[in-house]
């Protein structure tokens, strides 16, 4: 059997949790004391994430306090753990963080010479002040020694009994955890401080190196990514969120600049043959993950271009294409074979399995753009079509798009913000996008739309379109409807409903519907479409990937329903994993021990110095509109690290004992 | 201009000054050990920390890389500050006991040190080396190197890279404490800096060896200008440049 996570065996039988009432023992997460030692009920407004009591730990230390579980914890020891894992972290930048750690875990060393002092539990909450009002960065400030002060404070007596020599440091089974409020937000878990610290100290290619390891597309992801890692960056409090995505791309355009370093060669050989069905973001993962593990690997796709989505759903004033066949020609110089314009018409799992394939992984993407259900919408030959279509067509190189036509586009994500800026970029200057609900509940990213407007895309809010009206096939008009909007529905966003006698048309040449896709099924027998798909869409484990049918398994956007790209990233390389397991015959298990836990939160007040964003990133002028040519202008290496160096260095750690029973299993190792 | 309050005193000052150049302009003493006026600020040191008010509170801040904002206030000196920058002392102080330049600093913020003579020469992380290779010459040839979780173990020190060094020696003489030397190795004809050996070009009209050759290579690159134009040492070039005027002909012919 596989080794199980440390973490993941909470979530297997048997290991006994704590009734609610008595956990925690005592906590002081937040800064707020929960003390139910000896009996004592001391709470001060204390609470902890409900998250910890899934954890199997008897004693924890993090960024934030304590928490624990059974009160003979021993703390000193802790401590000392706590400590061991801090100084790896601790940059030795500025002059009190690391050398302030290596001070206590100096101090510690004498507690068990038999010669520390009274005096000794003093100079470390002192040295613990210090870091924390004087630290440079957010990990000496927030997190290196915030829960070693509460330890001294709060177990005075244990640290007494070490320095009397009535007790010493042991080695008790610790684990240890790292990540940043950005890490956590970022659906792949890129770990973003350290690339960025990387940077920052000059080392691109390393930086490079660390990217690649969970994003096999930097080029594309620095462009194009919806970085929800910027909206929890905590600078923000302080002027502006650390520009990650445009720190990405400049280390993936370093490389390009300085004639690009190929991607590792696999190691070994395995005698596994799998298949890749859709070579978008996450066939190419997990193509690149499962190579590396030494498996031969063949992609199928339909298209002529490897990419799926980024390379026929993103315009190119987003994402330059050969950006994308950059990255993607590394992936195949890796040796996967990679079979393009090949549409499986009827997947016959014999036949394929005849060919050797042992295992499958189904990315097909959602390329069929949903229909919009309006009246007179199956009547139209001429002037219609799908969004998805369209971007599909401006990279095949023909949209019949002119410049006199009135287009109007239906739909308020990105594809309709995609297909106006194209549309414009076309020639075309009289473009409309009409959204049923108002300017907050657009899914597109704010920044595209902000954009969109200025290039002077027009957006008609609170409209619903009703029916198309045609002539002789062609597209003459739109009859639509003004609406308002109800109480919010079930996915919280509120619901449109027409107000009645405000009927009104549109003259329209074009219209390009834009509101979802959906996934193309039909190249499965009716049997495996029932056996694979739930609501429209592949049903998988959603950890390890894993389909209803033995040995398939499925990841992107066909999965989730159209996503972002970093999303069908992260199922590329948790597919590679998962898969290997299966081959192993192990069982797969992944779990984001801090999710649920709030890792912005940290205590007190933090002072940093106001640093602008270097640069202005983004072209202006120049007619944009006359070509499809990129708008950002991206990072120069010296202004990426300069931007770098606006890093807080957010790291959150977090140290625990494990629990008695799987203390055996760990003893050795730690200390 | 900005109205301000430091001290006590209220002024107006250039918005985008940083509190440790302002309070250099008014003559108040700030002890720093990282900062240079030719380099960007880096924060290092932590001992030219200052007041800073935000709401009520009194807040901790490094004055080198702090920039002044509109009606910020600002003191230079409370117990606070004097307790932080003594302790910042005394953690260098208790890292780097052998270096001179710590010693006479931490005795200076009212650390308690042992006389000594000695005089170790450690390399206290300033990074004075990487910025002025980085800011100044433009080279890139230093950095900071094992930092952050992918390192454990390892102690951060600066990392060289010997392919993109010119020998010019700026990393030398910006060290504070000596840690980082040139010298010569062997005879006059090379020296070396950082464990690396450079070659010293000889002049191409008096022979003397006048400069590492790596980095005349580098100023050639650099101004796209042939290599042998930087083959002449100052005396000798003086001399040239007064031919030069004679017959620019000649000149050329001879530089071709």
């Amino acid at each position: 059997m596989k080794k199980p996570h440390p973490i993941a065996k909470v979530n297997q039988p048997g290991t006994p949790i704590p009734a609610s009432g008595t956990f925690p023992v005592f906590s002081t997460w937040d800064g707020r004391l929960i003390d139910r030692r000896d009996g004592r009920s001391r709470t001060d407004r204390g609470t902890c994430p409900d998250r910890f009591r899934d954890l199997p730990f008897r004693g924890l230390m993090a960024w934030n306090g304590i928490v624990l579980r059974e009160e003979d914890t021993d703390i000193p020891s802790l401590t000392y753990a706590y400590l061991r894992e801090a100084r790896k972290i601790s940059c030795g930048e500025c002059s009190v963080c690391m050398i302030g750690i290596d001070r206590v875990m100096e101090i510690f060393r004498r507690f068990m010479d038999g010669k520390g002092t009274r005096q000794d539990l003093k100079e470390i909450a002192e040295i613990a002040h210090e870091v924390t009002v004087n630290g440079k960065c957010n990990f000496g400030r927030s997190a290196a020694l915030v829960p070693v002060a509460d330890a001294v404070k709060w177990f005075r007596s244990s640290f007494l009994a070490l320095i009397r020599g009535e007790k010493r440091l042991f080695n008790h089974g610790y684990e240890s955890a790292v990540t940043a409020p950005c890490i956590e937000a970022c659906p792949a878990g890129l770990p973003v401080t350290a690339y960025i610290e990387k940077i920052k100290n000059f080392q691109f290619q390393e930086s490079l190196a660390l990217i690649r390891s969970k994003c096999i597309l930097p080029g594309v992801i620095g462009r194009a990514c919806t970085h929800p890692c910027e909206s929890a960056c905590v600078r923000r409090k302080v002027d502006e969120t650390v520009a990650i995505r445009l720190l990405k791309r400049a280390v993936a355009d370093q490389d390009l600049k300085e004639g690009c370093t190929p991607l590792p060669l696999p190691k070994v050989k395995k005698k596994e043959k799998i298949c890749i069905v859709g070579a978008g973001p996450a066939g190419l993962a997990a193509a690149y993950h499962l190579r590396l593990m030494g498996y031969a690997v063949t992609i199928f796709d339909s298209l002529p271009v490897m990419g799926g989505m980024a390379a026929v759903g993103i315009p190119d004033y987003r994402l330059p294409k050969d950006v994308l066949l950059h990255e993607t020609g590394l992936i195949r110089r890796m040796g996967v074979e990679v079979l393009l314009n090949r549409r499986i018409e009827h997947l016959k799992w014999d036949e394929w399995k005849k060919r050797g394939f042992k295992a499958f992984f189904l990315s097909i993407g959602a390329h069929r753009g949903a229909d919009i259900g309006l009246a007179g919408e199956n009547d139209i030959v001429e002037g219609f079509e799908q969004g998805i279509d369209f971007l599909r067509e401006i990279q095949k190189g023909h949209s019949g798009i002119k410049s006199a036509h009135k287009v109007f586009i239906l739909g308020g994500g990105n594809v309709a913000i995609d297909c106006a800026r194209s549309c414009l970029r076309l020639g075309c200057n009289r473009v409309e996008i009409l959204y049923r609900r108002s300017r907050a509940e657009m899914p597109a990213m704010p920044e595209e739309i902000e954009a969109a407007l200025k290039e002077g895309v027009k957006i008609r809010y609170l409209t619903a379109p009703l029916r198309v009206i045609c002539k002789w096939g062609r597209i003459e008009g739109l009859e639509c409807i003004k609406v308002r909007l109800g109480a919010p529905d079930a996915g919280g966003r509120r619901k449109p409903i027409p107000v009645e006698g405000t009927n009104f048309i549109l003259k329209a040449d074009r219209v390009i519907a834009a509101v979802g896709q959906e996934i193309d099924m039909s190249f499965l027998t009716e049997k495996d479409k029932k056996l694979l798909f739930q609501g429209g869409k592949i049903f998988v484990d959603p950890v390890s990937c894993r389909t209803n049918k033995e040995g398939v398994f499925a990841g992107g956007d066909c999965v989730t329903g159209p996503a972002t790209l970093i999303e069908a990233l992260d199922m590329g390389n948790r597919a590679a994993r998962s898969i290997d397991a299966y081959f192993q015959g192990k069982g797969f298990d992944e779990m984001r021990i801090f999710e649920g836990i709030d890792t912005a939160s940290q205590r007190g007040g933090v002072f940093f110095p106001e640093r602008r964003v270097a640069g202005e990133p983004s072209l202006e002028g120049r007619g944009r509109l006359d070509d499809f040519a990129e708008i950002e202008r991206g990072f120069t290496q010296a202004e990426a690290m300069e931007e770098a160096r606006r890093c807080l260095r957010c790291y959150r750690l977090m140290v625990w004992e494990v629990e008695k029973s799987r203390q055996e299993t760990t003893q050795g190792r730690g200390k | 201009m900005i109205h301000i309050q430091i001290d006590g005193r209220s002024m107006e000052a250039k918005e985008g000054t940083t509190i440790l150049s302002l309070a250099g302009r008014l003559h108040i003493p700030i002890p720093t050990l990282c900062f240079h006026e030719s380099l960007s600020p880096f924060g290092a040191c932590r001992l030219c920390t200052v007041e800073v008010k935000r709401g009520k509170k009194w807040e901790l801040t490094t004055s080198c890389d702090t920039a002044i904002g509109p009606e910020m206030v600002i003191r230079t000196d409370s117990p606070a500050i004097r307790k932080s920058r003594k302790m910042a002392a005394e953690l260098l102080y208790f890292k780097y006991p052998g270096t001179k330049l710590i010693r006479d600093t931490a005795e200076k913020l009212g650390v308690r040190v042992k006389k000594s003579q000695e005089n170790s020469r450690d390399c206290i992380l300033c990074g004075m080396c990487v910025r002025t290779c980085r800011e100044v010459v433009e080279v890139n040839a230093l950095r900071f190197e094992d930092r952050g979780p992918d390192h454990p173990g390892e102690p951060p020190r600066i990392g060289y890279i010997g392919d993109s060094c010119i020998c010019c020696g700026a990393c030398a003489f910006a060290c504070p404490t000596g840690y980082i030397r040139m010298e010569p190795y062997g005879d006059e004809n090379r020296r070396v800096i950082w464990d690396r050996v450079f070659e010293m070009a000889a002049c191409r009209i008096c022979g003397r060896r006048f400069a590492p050759l790596a980095q005349l290579e580098y100023l050639s690159r650099k101004a796209g200008l042939p290599l042998a134009q930087f083959m002449t040492c100052i005396s000798c070039r003086e001399a040239e440049s007064q031919t030069r005027m004679v017959d620019e002909k000649d000149w050329i012919s001879c530089h071709a």
